[in-house]
């Protein structure tokens, strides 16, 4: 097929389709259009990249997490940063579907369940962190508060604690939303879907007849996940904020950290939808329907907030010099000029600088520059929690206990790991599910006599 | 569609504003001749609480002109006809220019003699720079709204297509820096006009209040003036039910922003249990300031939540007129909240109360500035310059 050329690059939907040619297009993706080599390239890549987790995380069960690199004075290192980054990530889903749905968004519509399904997968790497930083994994169970006769019971001032209710809410919520949404397409796949594919979307789609009790059941279910969703989309980052902020260290405790947790939040999540739509829409040729309106849509929430996480920066150092404190001081001299300092204007470049040129509109439209600004944030949002977390207690209050952190070889195979899994997911649900929801698209389909205006 | 130009006849409003403020002006004077520290203290209560709408129909104007949405089409004559009347607030902080070291500490030279912290930040808080920052902010505003609205009107002037659009584009490009400067601007005047009272006590969470309170009360007041403009044709006309819960529905949030980020602040001073923090809540928190605490709770967030969750509150624009009314008067209490202990020492706050000044003053200032309003408003058509893009049929 040749490149399509985009008209009408300035809509939610290239109106040249039909409801039929919005589902044969789409539902072809899995059911019958020939799968593109990239699929396969980046699904192989990504599986043997993947095998990098069960490596390092059987050895860190058998050994125990001594072959992490953090020790006195560091307890929180890749660990804590990488279950941050990915709880970030998968925000973008949370606010697209939810949020945009509240507030009526056409444009939600092409990239929302993709962005869900990411906001899973990214929620699944998030968890993996806390539950193997545990050291014993099978008893994570722990954490929970039941009826127990070894009289234990979760500390409930503890934000770790509020960590498990949030993330865990979030999960289910997430997965609720994602399925819900999913049904009436997946009822479309059964009645196309030939040899065993019919049995199996056919028991995923529940039944759905698409009577009109089932669409009014449909609508008033996905509008009561969104209200839930919405206060989810700020509680679960502000409590992932409280883990540092209700402590005492300069660098964690800082009041403005919930709104700014979860701004940036949504930036990495946004830069991680960029990131995935812009080449998944070249490859499958779906330009109509993730148009440059999208995109550019993407990247002015990515640069909305990646300024609001800016204001947070710009207020952490206006603190540290205004309070007039010295430790909140010499957290910041730390910063700037201490051992890791080069990583703190790293984090100034990718997320201050590099979003700075989606002032500018042509920049929102090019597609090459909007990858390499994603990559730039994705990376900036890493820094940012490398910054806030080791960088604020390798040095703290008793110069004698100061230490450095270094990341040992099962730390970066269980990041590098959680990637592979992540993409591995991704490239999955691409090939096996509808990864633009169908019935949502039709909806914007134009009559012939509205399409003449 | 009869014409499009409307200009409403709000003289009876406007003179009974005037009325309302210079009374409480007068009365405020008279007070300050017994009391004339507590003047001071209840004035500046006062020049916030009658800034805070000015100030934020500036970014509410720059918000609607990026993200569009029938919200603000309706609501931007009312907007800009705010933020014409902040240089009445420029005037109104005269008294705080000329006062400064009655009303914060650090500008008493024998206070920062003998604290060592004072002294670390007399590079920032000191008379000089302190006072040329606000006229700064002022300057920022008075230009930042001048613009919104000289564009505006050549939007509303444009003879074709052409000249709209070109008038269009330059509100785009004005209120993209132009949010980030009123952000900017209003945390620095938040910092500057209330965090220095206690200015030992930092929160970087402190301009974000201010953001959102602003946000809030401006809303609260737009969706007032909209109810009393559309007992009369056309804006009776103009006017859907739905543009009403869309108002209702952007309220609501603000309500829920407000707790949320008054929560968070709270809840990490008290997790961290600091000595230089926990002071500023143990004011606020101690004898008739705890149950004013206790009341903005349940009337700044727990009964506004509850009542602008139910469609029909927002649909109905009388129902909606009292809740703003209502938000309104609760703003100004958590305003108080956040200013009036902050005059007192820990020991002692909890045997004082907002003095007869603290409601006064207020009333006469806000009132002097809601004549100005209604005297903006009458000064260009209140006609929505996109009104294309209002939806056609159905009844208010």
């Amino acid at each position: 097929m040749p490149p399509v050329k985009i008209e009408h690059a300035d809509v939610v939907l290239v109106q040249r389709h039909s409801n039929t040619t919005v589902t044969d297009k789409i539902a072809g993706v899995v059911l019958w259009s020939p799968t593109p080599k990239q699929w396969f390239v980046i699904i192989a890549i990504a599986f043997m990249v993947l095998q990098l987790l069960p490596f390092s995380l059987g050895n860190l069960v058998v050994q125990g997490i001594g072959l992490w690199g953090i020790n006195s004075p560091v307890g929180w290192g890749f660990d804590i940063i990488n279950f941050v980054w990915w709880i970030g990530i998968g925000h973008a889903g949370t606010l697209i579907s939810a949020v945009l749905l509240l507030f009526r968004q056409e444009w939600r519509m092409a990239i929302a369940r993709f962005a869900e399904a990411m906001t899973i997968f990214a929620v699944m790497c998030a968890g993996l962190y806390p539950v193997f930083h545990t050291g014993r994994p099978w008893l994570a169970y722990w954490l929970l508060p039941y009826p127990n006769t070894m009289a234990l019971w979760p500390q409930p001032r503890s934000p770790l604690v509020w960590d498990v209710f949030a993330v865990s809410t979030y999960a289910t919520v997430s997965i609720l939303f994602w399925y819900v949404g999913l049904i009436p397409d997946l009822a479309t796949m059964r009645d196309r879907a030939k040899g065993f594919g019919k049995y199996i979307y056919g028991f995923l789609a529940l039944g759905w007849r698409g009577s009109a009790k089932h669409w009014h059941r449909y609508e008033t279910a996905s509008l009561l996940l969104a209200g839930l969703s919405t206060p989810l989309v700020l509680s679960v980052h502000s409590i992932v904020s409280f883990d540092f902020a209700t402590g005492l260290i300069p660098g964690w405790h800082t009041t403005v950290f919930p709104p700014y947790f979860v701004a940036g939040a949504v930036f990495a999540g946004f830069a991680m939808v960029l990131t995935l739509a812009i080449p998944v829409r070249k490859w499958y040729g779906l330009e109509d329907f993730i148009t440059d309106r999208h995109l550019e849509n993407m990247a002015k929430v990515m640069f909305a907030t990646g300024m609001i996480v800016c204001y947070g920066y710009f207020l952490e150092v206006f603190m540290a010099w205004y309070s007039g404190n010295e430790y909140e001081w010499a957290m910041l001299m730390n910063r700037v000029k201490g051992p890791y300092a080069a990583m703190y204007w790293a984090l100034w470049i990718c997320n201050g600088l590099s979003i700075q040129i989606l002032w500018f509109k042509w920049a929102r439209r090019s597609t090459t520059v909007l990858f390499i600004v994603s990559q730039f944030v994705s990376v900036g949002m890493w820094l940012e929690r490398f910054v806030i977390i080791p960088m604020s207690i390798h040095r703290d209050f008793i110069p004698a206990s100061w230490g450095m952190y270094y990341p040992t070889v099962f730390d970066w195979g269980t990041f590098i790991g959680s990637m592979g899994f992540f993409t591995f997911l991704m490239f999955l649900f691409i090939r096996g599910l509808p990864m633009i929801s169908m019935f949502e698209i039709r909806t914007l389909v134009k009559r012939p006599a509205e399409a003449n205006h | 569609m009869s014409s499009n130009h409307y200009i409403p006849d709000l003289s009876s409003f406007r003179n009974k504003a005037f009325f309302v403020g210079l009374a409480g002006v007068l009365v405020a004077v008279y007070g300050m001749t017994s009391n004339s520290e507590q003047f001071m203290r209840s004035y500046l209560l006062a020049f916030l609480f009658s800034l805070l709408i000015p100030v934020t129909c500036n970014g509410l104007l720059c918000l609607h002109h990026l993200v569009g949405g029938q919200w603000g089409i309706l609501m931007r004559p009312l907007l800009e006809a705010g933020s014409r009347t902040l240089w009445i607030n420029l005037l109104f902080s005269i008294p705080i220019l000329l006062n400064v070291p009655a009303l914060y500490e650090w500008a008493r030279p024998e206070v920062v003699a003998n604290d060592h912290i004072l002294q670390n930040k007399a590079a920032w808080l000191n008379v000089h720079f302190w006072s040329w920052r606000i006229i700064f902010y002022f300057l920022v505003w008075i230009l930042l709204g001048y613009y919104l609205n000289l564009y505006s009107n050549e939007q509303a002037a444009g003879r074709n297509e052409e000249e709209t659009e070109a008038a269009k584009e330059k509100l785009r490009n004005l209120s993209g820096p132009g949010l980030v400067l009123h952000i900017l601007t209003l945390t620095f005047a938040a910092f500057d006009l209330g965090m220095s009272l206690e200015p030992h006590w930092p929160s970087t969470m402190y301009g974000v209040l201010y953001l959102i309170g602003g946000a809030l009360v401006t809303m609260a007041f737009m969706i007032l003036v909209m109810r009393r403009l559309t007992v009369e044709a056309p804006m009776s006309h103009l006017v859907k039910v739905n543009h009403f819960r869309d108002w209702g529905t952007l309220l609501f949030a603000f309500v829920c922003l407000w707790a949320y980020v008054n929560f968070s602040q709270f809840l990490i001073i008290w997790s961290a249990n600091l000595p230089e923090e926990t002071p500023w809540y143990v004011k606020r928190t101690q004898g008739p300031w705890s149950t004013l605490a206790g009341c903005l709770m349940l009337f700044h967030f727990a009964l506004p939540f509850l009542l602008l969750l139910i469609r029909f509150n927002k649909k109905k624009s009388a129902i909606l007129g009292f809740i703003a009314a209502f938000m309104i008067v609760m703003k100004f209490l958590d305003l108080a909240w956040l200013i009036a202990p902050a005059f007192h020492e820990v020991e002692e706050a909890g045997h004082q109360f907002l003095h007869w000044l603290d409601v006064v003053t207020p009333v006469g200032l806000f009132g002097l500035w809601a004549g100005f309003f209604a005297y903006q408003l009458g000064r260009k058509s209140l006609m929505p310059v996109e009104a294309a893009k209002l939806p056609t049929g159905g009844h208010h």
